[in-house]
């Protein structure tokens, strides 16, 4: 498989946040939480609009709805909790990565676009889910905020296969 | 197209008015709840009497469907602490998805 340096760049640096994540604390995971699906909101952003293929464009916008969802109740609860998101170096490695994904699928166009970006989703979704199960969930300490995230993980769950699905119906 | 005619009532509250001339019941029709949390269906399979309801509710933070996986039924997206409500009204297998999710299934076996 090809990638492009910027796609490939955008990946490196999630496994790097999980070196870093180790010990994080809840306003650090609050942070993490929020940043994650920010990222995949602007990226699904992008799809809706530049997406060439009806399922991929359908699929970017139910990443905008599902993860606007998923944050709502992630910063209702840490609101609840006045828990204030914090910073951190994983939290700052998702964004440049998001960023960097993004930069990328806008030089791009039709079915290569699709690709890019479904490609990026199957990955994106295992490294998140990778974080949410090695370094979030073992972390958190407030048990409200370790239920949210075990709460949504199969949501992550579920859109990893569905855009492993969309990606076996695409050109090669 | 098997037969089966499937009725979805808005108003739970008119199970109660099923009137004479309907097949003879032995029991009045009960309302099931199915809870769609964490992106499945809980229960997953649920056997109801015809004539029966079942309410989704969406526990989730975001929309999810139920749609018959053959023809008959589609709630279109369920929004977040909304609900849907069907009435099977003839005995099968009824097997649905999440159009949004094609991760969830959810079986109904209406007796």
């Amino acid at each position: 498989m090809k990638m492009s340096v910027a796609l490939a760049a955008g990946l490196l640096l999630i496994p790097a946040a999980g070196a870093y994540a180790q010990g994080v604390d809840d306003a650090q995971i609050a942070s993490i939480v929020v940043t994650a699906n920010q990222v995949d909101i602007d990226a699904g952003k992008l799809a809706s609009s530049m997406g060439s293929n009806a399922e991929v464009k359908k699929f970017g916008e139910q990443m905008v709805t599902d993860h606007t969802g998923v944050n709502k109740q992630a910063v209702d609860l840490v609101t609840k909790l006045k828990v204030t998101p914090k910073d951190n170096p994983t939290s700052q490695s998702l964004k440049e990565g998001g960023a960097a994904n993004v930069a990328n699928l806008k030089k791009l166009k039709g079915a290569a676009f699709d690709k890019a970006y479904v490609d990026h989703e199957v990955a994106y979704h295992q490294q998140v889910l990778d974080a949410v199960d090695k370094t979030l969930i073992p972390s958190a300490s407030n048990p409200e905020l370790k239920a949210l995230l075990v709460k949504v993980r199969p949501a992550f769950v579920a859109h990893l296969e569905h855009a492993k699905m969309i990606q076996s119906t695409l050109p090669k | 197209m098997r037969g089966l005619s499937l009725l979805a009532i808005a108003v739970p509250g008119l199970l109660s008015c099923s009137g004479p001339g309907s097949a003879p019941a032995a029991r009045a029709p009960v309302t099931h709840t199915v809870t769609i949390e964490a992106v499945a269906y809980t229960p997953p399979v649920i056997t109801v009497k015809a004539g029966d309801s079942i309410v989704w509710v969406n526990k989730d933070p975001f929309p999810h469907t139920v749609t018959a996986k053959a023809r008959g039924f589609d709630s279109l997206p369920i929004q977040p602490d909304g609900s849907w409500t069907l009435t099977p009204s003839a005995p099968g297998e009824l097997t649905y998805i999440c159009t949004l999710h094609p991760t969830m299934t959810g079986t109904i076996r209406v007796e």
